[in-house]
């Protein structure tokens, strides 16, 4: 064990270099692994807040985001004949790209009535959209283009005046913005539409009885909240999973690759004094356990370091860029340090194999 | 000196091979990121590249096609067949939905094509026919394969049943596909008769885009025209400025970790070097050309991991379309410049504790034995 320590600590520079070059690799995993877990929360953020626990959705649709729905007319009056259905709220929602100072924000627009509900769930600033071409924008959007209550903003030939600001209703690839249900019809040229019904329920109603009836209705699909919300997270893991592995699985090898070589060179370097030990009977497996015990060293110590920075590098990106949310579980340390593990117990492959392949005789013919 | 740097590189091949491979690794981060944005980039804008028209016009104020919506009265195609220099003008129907086979869901544009259509049509048919009529559809060949699902199957679209008697290339991307159906079809699901999203306008030969487009827009009210060009350069603004600041935040960290790599490489390389760095010196080498070595190394080891960084990536670009043909590459010139750059600075900078290092050396510790 002296060994080994004496070995990674008599070049500071080296072993500083090496815990941080795994830290950074560690870091960047953990970034990576967070920005994801963040960008799910803003995804369902709509589905998490607003009112009811059922929705009504088109035929065939089952996705808030991704896909475009129409219920048929009529479907909010039958839906609200059904016993223990408290309310019906009808929203009409599309994305629109908003063309703000020459930057293109893709947003999600949510058309509402403003006495049934379904608009954003918490005003910082200002108030719901009463009147005719009123809306309210996300806070953090506000903010990156330098807009405040009573600016304008121009939605598909139309301008909305800014009436109020909503809070955790953005993510770095879109933004929610909410206006009256009747001004979404007219920019959209589609009177009376409504994209999904959200149903609440009396407090003694048997949930699985009213999705039961509704699901009676023509031309309907219904889901629940959280399986709307889980099918939303699903279609946007699948875009996001392929690149995201691929960085992750690059890191883990730059991380493998340092502390690789940050042993191997240790290990070259005192070929002779593990010649020696071998001469006077030292076991190969004693020798390995010493480039091992380096290597675990090099791994944890840079995933420690890196949980750390990652820690720091999220509360200042999220600071500079807060449309970005970066969002930590506790496993996620602890898959850190089990990635280090991996990190070390690869990088110590090539070490040890010199150390097999060392004759002790060398030592005294050098 | 150069030969120096060389042989100091080559002489420990794992050494090498590490050092070269890591920062290889991290640019390969940087690399691969831009590709897959600029991969993106090109599939968003396939279907208008493909479509045949010289502009596109959609409702007012309306600047894009995906993650928009835009409707026009049947009037508008009337009228714009009316301006001068407009040869001829295809509706198109447009929607985000799921192309539903069996249990499998598919995200997918849905388009809807109008009789005989010429403009708008699937450009690499693969199999089967390109213009669907009524109760037919011609989808991706991927995804199709991915459901199981071949020629003559039926699929369901907004809950009815299509056959498929087409199958598309080059019409699926990381995010959807491409479905195409008649606009009967789309009508009468979506109730929207009279009305279109997109109008593809096909001008006279001889006719400039750009004039017919402002043309256009000065005679038909409330409508937004441009050219096929501009209507693609709009798309791929939108994947732009939606992911400029990760790959600002990835760059940066790909970076850091290109410039650990190469700094612990040039720097146990150049340690394990001290005793000969130190004879040198002892025999009347300058600091200049010691200096001038590591800095060689560095570069060395720099360049060869970009151009290895690169044929991963190409490597990469060349291979993973064959395995998941949504996520496609493209590496460009703008990105090379800019990985390179990254390298230079990663090479000058990992040089700069060495070259420190050499700067204190002591020439009198070669005949000490230290």
């Amino acid at each position: 064990m002296s060994l080994a320590r004496r070995n990674l600590f008599q070049d500071k520079t080296r072993l500083a270099l090496s815990i941080g070059g795994v830290a950074l690799a560690v870091m960047l995993v953990l970034i990576l692994k967070g920005f994801l877990a963040g960008m799910n929360r803003q995804i369902t953020s709509y589905l998490d807040n607003s009112p009811g626990d059922t929705v009504i959705a088109e035929e065939d649709v089952v996705n808030l985001l991704g896909a475009t729905s129409l219920v048929p007319e009529g479907t909010d009056q039958k839906a609200e004949s059904v016993r223990g259905v408290d309310q019906v709220i009808p929203i009409l929602s599309q994305f629109i790209i908003l063309d703000l100072h020459d930057k293109k924000q893709p947003a999600y627009m949510i058309g509402y009535e403003p006495d049934k509900g379904g608009g954003a769930w918490q005003i910082s600033e200002g108030r719901e959209p009463r009147s005719k071409w009123e809306m309210v924008i996300d806070q953090i959007l506000a903010k990156r283009h330098g807009l405040v209550i009573g600016d304008e903003i121009e939605v598909m030939g139309k301008d909305f005046t800014i009436v109020g600001l909503s809070r955790g209703t953005t993510s770095w690839m879109t933004s929610y913005f909410f206006v009256r249900k009747q001004d979404a019809e007219t920019i959209l040229l589609s009177p009376g539409a409504t994209s999904f019904l959200l149903v609440t329920s009396t407090e003694d109603a048997d949930q699985e009885y009213i999705i039961e009836r509704l699901k009676k209705l023509s031309g309907v699909n219904i889901l629940t909240k959280k399986e709307m919300a889980a099918n939303d997270l699903k279609l946007f893991a699948k875009v996001f999973s392929a690149p995201l592995r691929l960085m992750v699985a690059i890191s883990f090898l730059v991380g493998t690759m340092i502390v690789g070589l940050v042993i191997y060179t240790a290990t070259v370097e005192r070929q002779r004094e593990y010649g020696v030990i071998k001469a006077i009977g030292g076991r190969n497996r004693f020798l390995y356990r010493i480039v091992l015990t380096q290597a675990f060293f090099a791994s944890i110590a840079g995933s420690t370091l890196g949980i750390l920075m990652a820690n720091g590098a999220a509360q200042w990106i999220m600071t500079v860029r807060p449309q970005f949310l970066i969002v930590f579980d506790p496993s996620d340390a602890g898959q850190a340090l089990v990635a280090g593990l991996g990190m070390a117990m690869i990088a110590a492959i090539l070490p040890t194999r010199v150390i097999a392949n060392l004759a002790p005789a060398e030592v005294f013919r050098k | 000196m150069i030969s120096l740097a060389f042989h100091n590189l080559f002489q420990n091949k794992i050494r090498m091979v590490i050092s070269v491979g890591g920062v290889a690794l991290a640019l390969l981060l940087i690399l691969s990121l831009d590709a897959i944005f600029s991969g993106v980039e090109k599939r968003v804008t396939a279907y208008i590249d493909h479509s045949g028209a010289d502009i596109w016009v959609s409702q007012d104020d309306v600047f894009n096609m995906h993650m928009a919506s835009s409707s026009l009265p049947d009037s508008v195609a009337r009228k714009v067949k009316t301006v001068e220099g407009v040869a001829s003008v295809s509706p198109i129907m447009y929607l985000t939905n799921n192309v539903v086979a069996g249990d499998e869901r598919n995200l997918a544009y849905i388009i809807g094509l109008p009789e005989n259509a010429k403009f708008g049509i699937p450009w690499k048919v693969l199999g089967g026919r390109d213009l669907p009529e009524e109760g037919e559809v011609v989808m991706d060949r991927s995804v199709a394969e991915k459901s199981g699902i071949g020629l003559g199957d039926d699929v369901e679209i907004l809950g009815e049943e299509f056959e498929v008697i087409g199958l598309a290339g080059e019409t699926s991307s990381l995010t959807n596909s491409i479905a195409f159906i008649s606009s009967k079809d789309f009508e009468k699901m979506r109730k929207s008769y009279g009305t279109f999203s997109f109008l593809l306008v096909k001008v006279n030969k001889g006719e400039s885009p750009e004039a017919v487009a402002a043309r256009i827009e000065q005679k038909v009210k409330d409508i937004t025209a441009q050219t096929r060009i501009q209507f693609a350069a709009q798309e791929r603004k939108v994947i732009k400025d939606m992911s400029t600041d990760v790959i600002t935040i990835m760059n940066l960290i790909g970076f850091l970790i290109g410039l650990a790599v190469m700094a612990l490489t040039v720097y146990t390389s150049i340690l394990s070097r001290r005793r000969e760095y130190g004879m040198l010196k002892a025999l009347g080498a300058r600091n200049k050309d010691l200096y001038f070595t590591v800095l060689a190394q560095a570069i060395i080891s720099v360049v060869l991991g970009f151009l290895f960084g690169l044929s991963i990536t190409a490597l990469l670009t060349a291979a993973l379309p064959l395995i998941a043909s949504s996520l496609i590459l493209e590496i460009r010139f703008t990105s090379l410049l800019k990985v390179g750059g990254f390298s230079l600075i990663i090479a000058v900078v990992s040089a700069v504790i060495p070259i420190r290092q050499i700067a204190d050396l002591d020439p009198a510790m070669v005949f000490r034995g230290k």
